[in-house]
């Protein structure tokens, strides 16, 4: 058992890490003039908030889901619905979207809580999948064919820039740092506890009197929020949304995609993940990708093998103190 | 110590990558510098995942036309004396592709770098409309002409866009002349036609398709009998069939893809219906590996489509540009797609040479002064000429029939190559 103020001092010392890396990143866009790589910047921060949106429900509380591009779509929908048709800046249609994404998320986990491994897995996947179908031939929301957003005027209330990648770099890293202070907080909240034990082992948990079920709730609709925030802010960077790349299959895998190379379950693998796999699949995509023969998604695909293989608990387990030492301040404390 | 520097070689591999990208940036403008004779066109298209076929015949077509501009080719048609761009000194095209996975963000990306980081002087693509979008916003954002080849979505050319050039006809100039056609057909044969009936995969393109041509119908007085939608991977059409029958139309309208198409006209026949006539929007019904399949129940069947190959009467440059093109992609010939590519690249070649310069304003400006005679290209229309919205105005489509195993322009009359089979 680690003592308790162990476990204060760490989460002081996470905070001020973050702080720190947040003061970092924002000085940093102002050092890069490329403005392709200021866009590589808002994908890596828009990624590592998506994944850590992801992380709290798949990874505290162990709840894989394949699905979470429901949520990023239905962020994404609303906010965009209301801005074009009725004229309701994105910054406020983003919390309209956050609300029905967790409702929506909440609506998922209502039936599929009751499903346990895998088969919750599956299940995701499946309403992933209807969603997309029912976009697809909703003519309200223009079915297939997308909508797009016009560019008319400078606005921060409306995040519509001309230039959009320098003034999304810091948008982006508002997300990103939102994401993280959540989960930082719920990391130490009760629920958080609750959602490892859950997580560890379920019937032990409940036969300890944790309720599983609104436990589970209340991540999913946390989750969902999270990343249903990132798809109204994606669509809007953009400045088109259709049912593919709104709600697509490979969007629920690219979200998980960081916090399971980076460390699923931890405070720093989504930032950690996405800040090496987005770079990599963009930059590969760029100089290997126009010959056409596939070399680059090779490349990339290789990269998640190895570190899969080389790293099974993630990146951030390249940056854990030794146990040794952890034993040692254990005692100590 | 060895040992270790590898280590640290690996673990910068990312690193490494991300510098490659700023070398390249820091490179560009010498490169530029050192090599003045040569034009960068950007050309995005999707080169991995399902749509890649599409893609990797779009690379061949446009370094066809490339090599035609760049060689010594003497190919009948305009910018096909070679040589490069006399306009800028001779000259030579250089292509550079990005691949836009036929995603809307890595489309905006990759146009992205090839304009900040590869500094080209304009953009040819892109196939889908979803990522035609995206291109086409960071285009004008960064002022730089995007020619759209082959994308038909007509909402492209609504978007107010000021660097946007589309020399293709666009959906509703398609099913226009379906309907030019059947008007045309009626008045010589004496019989109106009274109804039609339309079936469409319930896609994107068919369902836009579809909507168009209802208004279009309605516009002509001609009757609606049924308007069936099915799902394009659907393993059975036998009720759709039957309600096609049911409807018993003058002419039936189908959207489709390939294999629908092919399940379609095998139940018509398994189930011993034959319509009075179909007229097909392009797509699955021009594929080659339907006719492949269906074989000789494709005869009579006819399709609008922006490129006749046979057309080589008044289009003298078709032979030695599809030439070309074979050699280059598999013995595959021209079609509706590739020869768009070709004609986009011609249209941006002629504008460069025209505008002597390769600054954003000057070639802006000659390619809305763009006027080239149909038979200076290898397309069926008109001529090229663009409107305000950027689009072509003299893009006008054709009408095929297959007859005796091969595809035959039959309308309009100054590029037909035969005459209208059937008695509807």
């Amino acid at each position: 058992m680690v003592p308790v103020n162990t476990v204060l001092r760490r989460r002081r010392q996470e905070l001020i890490l973050g702080g720190a890396l947040l003061v970092v990143l924002a000085v940093l866009p102002l050092a890069i003039s490329s403005d392709y790589l200021r866009g590589l910047i808002v994908l890596t921060l828009l990624y590592a908030g998506l994944s850590q949106g992801w992380n709290i429900l798949g990874g505290y509380c162990g709840q894989i889901s394949l699905g979470h591009g429901l949520y990023f779509g239905i962020g994404a929908y609303v906010s965009t619905v209301l801005y074009v048709d009725y004229a309701i800046p994105p910054t406020l249609g983003l919390f309209a979207g956050a609300a029905l994404a967790g409702l929506a998320a909440l609506l998922v986990g209502w039936p599929c809580f009751r499903l346990s491994g895998h088969y919750y897995a599956i299940a995701t996947l499946v309403m992933g999948l209807i969603a997309l179908l029912l976009v697809n031939n909703w003519d309200f929301v223009n079915a297939a064919r997308g909508i797009t957003i016009p560019f008319r005027h400078q606005s921060w209330v409306a995040l519509e820039f001309r230039f959009p990648n320098f003034p999304f770099q810091y948008v982006m890293l508002a997300y990103a740092a939102l994401a993280w202070i959540i989960a930082w907080i719920v990391e130490g909240s009760r629920w958080g506890f609750v959602w490892r034990a859950v997580k560890d082992d379920a019937v032990a948990a409940r036969s300890l009197g944790v309720r599983i079920f609104p436990s589970k709730m209340a991540a999913a609709a946390i989750s969902g929020a999270v990343v249903g925030v990132g798809g109204a802010l994606y669509a809007q960077y953009v400045g088109f949304i259709d049912p593919d790349s709104g709600l697509g299959l490979s969007l629920s895998v690219l979200i998980a995609l960081p916090a399971v190379v980076g460390g699923v379950g931890t405070l720093w693998g989504p930032l950690l993940g996405a800040a090496v796999l987005i770079p990599v699949q963009q930059l590969s995509g760029a100089w290997l990708g126009g010959a056409g023969n596939g070399v680059d998604l090779m490349f990339y695909g290789a990269l998640i093998v190895a570190l899969a293989l080389l790293r099974p608990q993630g990146l951030v387990s390249l940056f854990a103190r030794r146990p040794a030492k952890a034993a040692e301040e254990a005692h100590a404390g | 110590m060895s040992g270790i520097k590898r280590r640290q070689i690996l673990a910068s591999a990312p690193l490494g990558l991300a510098g490659a990208a700023l070398a390249g940036t820091a490179l560009a403008p010498r490169n530029a510098a050192a090599a003045e004779k040569e034009v960068l066109i950007g050309c995005v298209y999707p080169l991995s995942g399902p749509a890649a076929q599409v893609g990797h015949d779009a690379q061949a077509a446009l370094q066809v036309m490339a090599d035609i501009v760049n060689g010594n080719h003497a190919i009948p048609m305009l910018m096909g004396k070679g040589g490069g761009i006399a306009g800028l000194g001779g000259a030579k095209i250089k292509l550079i592709f990005a691949d836009s996975q036929n995603n809307p963000q890595i489309a905006q990306s990759e146009t992205q770098r090839l304009i900040t980081q590869q500094k080209v002087v304009a953009i040819v693509g892109s196939y889908t409309s979803a990522t035609a979008v995206t291109i086409s916003q960071v285009c004008n954002r960064y002022q730089v002409p995007y020619i759209s080849a082959e994308n038909s979505a007509p909402s492209l050319s609504e978007q107010g866009l000021t660097w946007f050039f589309r020399p293709s006809p666009t959906d509703n100039d398609f099913s226009q002349a379906m309907f030019d056609f059947l008007e045309a057909h009626a008045k010589e044969t004496g019989k109106p036609i009274k109804s039609v009936a339309i079936i469409h995969e319930n896609s994107v393109f068919g369902s836009d398709s579809a909507r168009i041509q209802t208004g279009l119908a309605k516009k002509a007085g001609i009757k609606v009998a049924a308007d069936i939608s099915y799902q394009a991977s659907t393993p059975s059409l036998q009720v759709e069939v039957e309600r096609l029958r049911a409807a018993n139309a003058d002419v039936v309208l189908p959207s489709s893809y390939t294999s629908d198409a092919i399940l379609m006209v095998r139940t018509m026949h398994d189930l011993g219906y034959k319509p009075k006539a179909i007229l097909a929007q392009d797509a699955g019904f021009i594929d080659p590996t339907f006719l492949k399949a269906v074989g000789p129940l494709a005869e009579g069947v006819m399709s609008r489509s922006s490129f006749s190959i046979d057309a080589v009467k008044s289009r003298p440059a078709i032979p030695a540009v599809n030439a070309m093109y074979k050699a280059a992609n598999g013995n595959k010939d021209l079609n509706d797609l590739t020869s768009r590519e070709v004609t986009a690249l011609q249209v941006l070649a002629d504008a460069l040479n025209r505008a002597k310069s390769t600054n954003n304003m000057a070639l802006r400006t000659a390619l809305r002064e763009t006027d080239i005679p149909g038979d200076q290209t290898i397309m069926p229309w008109k001529g090229i000429k663009f409107d305000k919205t950027g689009q072509n105005i003299e893009g006008n489509p054709v009408i095929m029939q297959y007859q005796k195993g091969e595809w035959h322009t039959i309308f309009p009359v100054d590029v037909a190559t035969a005459t209208v089979e059937g008695s509807f």
